[in-house]
């Protein structure tokens, strides 16, 4: 006979997030109708710890067996509220999560439509929760090495934080040299420091740690395996394969260029003083700013946004471009006295520190800044006429003062925006991330978990998660590190236990699942013509479940049973009487 | 009354389950007769859950994965859409409007195309109207012709 069932259902106001759309109350009053629901209550914030304690409370005095909560998404409180119940002696898998936040009032307008979709989505979580059964957690042993792929600012920063703790760390660079975009760069904004002096010292202290073995020339062919025991296989110099076994890790692939050439009004490959601002950093690297013929510019014409912030090529801000082009024109003054510096600019973007008094002092400086419109005004730029007394001319509709103007110009500097690499698709398919709508890897939550991944023990560090400057992708590898340090220092971490099991009575050895599964975590025993999973390797994504012609593979927390009763939980109110 | 179509929609949990979060975090709107299961992988589907949700009333049902190549699982979405083929042909035979039964990708920064496709789907259904498999069923089930 199956146990007593003793539910407990609680709804969450979040303050006013839930409580303005939802009828909570009335939501409580309906589950409180349901057989086997002992108790339902409502509080303003579930996930505090008055809330959490509320239900510790009830576990305890009403002898709950099964706990409801409808708030937030389960991707953001799930594992907070198992953790309730485990404190409070109960299996954190006997609880389910109704999501009436993110998928109910915060995307609905009409109260009483609202309402009744909660208490349905409530009521599924109810009839599902009821065939949940108690899962052990498993955990597995945490190899203290790392991979960190990529040698930039972000990847070299990580590695000397890890190394510098004791730990091992293998760092695989597709270059010749580490270094990155920081290497190309000659002064960094807001203060002017050296970049070369910031990356050379690091790539030093890189290179010669014992804790560090630095591959360059190298690609990472392969990955497998799971958090706290990952191998790969890695090729130098396009041969030579190495094996490395590690436990976590890092991505800082980095981002590139777009091509110049792709934005056609800036004529750039086509007149020949059109340069890209990672092409001005180089003459500033040499030492001399100069026209291809070598003479001084007269007229230096610097434009923002180019391939950024405009439907036709990137959407999004490219993050770094404004302050560099700042950079610029305070470099420029004072390579070229006698010279005049334009600044044709869409928006100016000074976000983070200094960077407002940057934008400050180098308008003082004699610059000249034009504003246009990226979306429906961008600069025309053509050769000029012998009469011009200058090489281009850039027109524009200036929009401050509304006039139409033309810009002489004997250098032109485009801002290009950054982009994800072509490889990155590839690489993520490898260490298990997923882009986000453009070639950069998308974090576990964007607010509150922007280092971690959706694939445990991996992490995205710097520009291949979104352009950055150089403190922020610091901030970032810093961060995954505290985390991979965190679990190399437990020495263990818990994997999945939501796994299929085969029901080895009902299995008749057919092997579709063997072929099915995407981890070969199932193998066929010769012995017992039946089909056996390795909970070690298997990821639980069901696969096996649903392509079983005799339903003999159960996918624990996922099982048939538990999936068809929240479907009639979700459809038993959908008509009102 | 006016018509208002119920949709079961089966969500991986990587993808589009996230891309609906996205949704609400977003603050766009979409109409509130959409149901959602949450599953980890579209591959998880079996067509069980799809008669079990036609059986149960829905108008609709849709199942969100993620885009070709993105799996979190490799290549689940790509068994889900095989199933999906399949079915297709069997709810054809059963009388079932094929626009009832639709398989979409989204993905978890796809928050904009998934209040759409709600949007647009709910159109549709409106516009086929009710699901009479329920009610033909539940005549079978009590034995009457």
């Amino acid at each position: 006979m199956r146990e007593e069932i003793r539910i407990g259902v609680y709804i969450c106001w979040c303050g006013n997030n839930i409580a303005k759309m939802v009828d909570v109350e009335a939501v409580s009053k309906e589950m409180q109708k349901l057989p086997d629901v002992v108790i339902s209550r409502t509080y303003k914030y579930m996930c505090s710890d008055p809330g959490q304690d509320l239900i510790i409370t009830d576990i305890k005095e009403q002898r709950l067996n099964r706990v409801v909560v409808a708030a937030c998404s389960p991707r953001i409180h799930e594992s907070t509220f198992r953790k309730t119940l485990s404190s409070a002696g109960l299996n954190p898998y006997l609880f389910q999560m109704a999501n009436i936040r993110e998928q109910v009032s915060w995307v609905h307008s009409s109260r009483e439509e609202a309402t009744l979709k909660a208490v349905s989505l409530v009521q599924g979580a109810v009839e599902r929760v009821k065939w949940h059964e108690p899962l052990e957690k498993r955990t597995v042993e945490v190899n203290p090495a790392t991979l960190i792929i990529g040698g930039g600012i972000s990847g070299i920063s990580a590695a000397l934080e890890i190394a510098d703790a004791g730990k091992q760390v293998y760092l695989v660079e597709k270059q010749e040299n580490m270094g990155g975009k920081v290497a190309c760069i000659d002064l960094t904004y807001p203060h002017l420091y050296s970049g070369q002096q910031l990356i050379h010292s690091k790539i030093d202290q890189t290179r010669s740690h014992s804790n560090i073995d630095v591959f360059q020339n190298s690609e990472v062919k392969k990955i497998s395996g799971y958090i706290g025991n990952f191998e790969a296989e890695v090729a130098r110099n396009g041969q030579e394969d190495i094996e490395l076994i590690f436990g976590n890790i890092i991505v800082a692939t980095g981002l590139k260029t777009i091509d110049a050439a792709k934005v056609e009004n800036y004529q750039y490959g086509k007149l020949t003083d059109v340069f890209t601002s990672f092409e001005l950093e180089e003459m500033f690297l040499k030492g001399k700013v100069a026209k291809k013929d070598g003479g001084i510019p007269k007229n230096v014409v610097i434009i923002h946004c180019v391939g950024s912030r405009n439907t036709n090529y990137h959407e999004y801000c490219s993050r770094t471009c404004c302050m560099t082009a700042l950079k610029y024109a305070n470099q420029l003054r004072s390579a070229l006295p006698d010279s005049n510096i334009y600044q044709v600019y869409s928006d100016m973007r000074a976000i983070g520190k200094a960077c407002e008094e940057l934008y400050t002092s180098t308008a003082g400086r004699d610059v000249m800044f034009l504003s246009f419109d990226q979306q429906d005004g961008m600069p025309q730029l053509r050769k000029a006429d012998p009469e011009d007394d200058c090489e281009m001319l850039v027109e524009m509709d200036e929009k401050l003062s509304g006039e139409t103007i033309e810009i002489p110009a004997d250098m032109v500097v485009l801002m290009v925006g950054m982009e994800g690499h072509d490889e990155a698709r590839e690489l993520g398919r490898m260490t298990g991330l997923s882009l986000c709508g453009n070639e950069f890897y998308i974090e576990k939550h964007p607010k509150l978990d922007p280092v971690a991944t959706t694939t445990d023990g991996v992490y995205v560090v710097g520009s291949c998660q979104s352009p950055k400057d150089i403190p922020d992708s610091i901030s970032q590898a810093k961060a995954a590190v505290a985390r991979i340090l965190a679990t190399i220092n437990v020495g263990s971490v818990e994997v999945e236990v939501t796994t299929a099991v085969v029901n080895e009575e009902a299995c008749c050895g057919c092997q579709t699942c063997v072929k099915v599964c995407p981890y070969t975590a199932i193998s066929f025993d010769e012995e017992k013509k039946i089909s056996v999973v390795n909970e070690i390797l298997c990821k639980g994504c069901g696969t096996c479940g649903s392509t079983c012609p005799n339903g003999a593979i159960r996918s624990r927390h996922f099982t048939d049973k538990q999936i068809l009763s929240q479907i009639e939980g979700l459809m038993s109110i959908h008509k009102p009487e | 009354m006016e018509f208002k179509p119920t949709i079961v929609a089966f969500l991986c949990n990587w993808c589009s389950y996230t891309g609906a979060d996205l949704a609400g975090t977003s603050r766009l709107k979409y109409p509130p007769n959409i149901r959602v299961i949450r599953l980890m992988c579209s591959g998880r589907i079996e067509p069980t859950f799809i008669l079990k949700a036609f059986r149960e009333g829905a108008d609709g049902v849709l199942i969100c994965g993620c885009h070709p190549g993105d799996c979190h699982y490799h290549e689940g979405n790509y068994k889900c859409l095989r199933r999906y083929v399949l079915l297709r042909k069997y709810f054809k035979q059963l009388g079932i409007h094929e626009d009832r039964f639709r398989l979409e990708w989204i993905s978890a920064s796809e928050g904009k195309q998934f209040a759409e496709l709600v949007n647009e789907m709910t159109r549709t259904l409106e516009k086929i109207g009710p699901c009479k498999i329920k009610a033909i069923l539940e005549t079978f089930d009590k034995g009457e012709d």
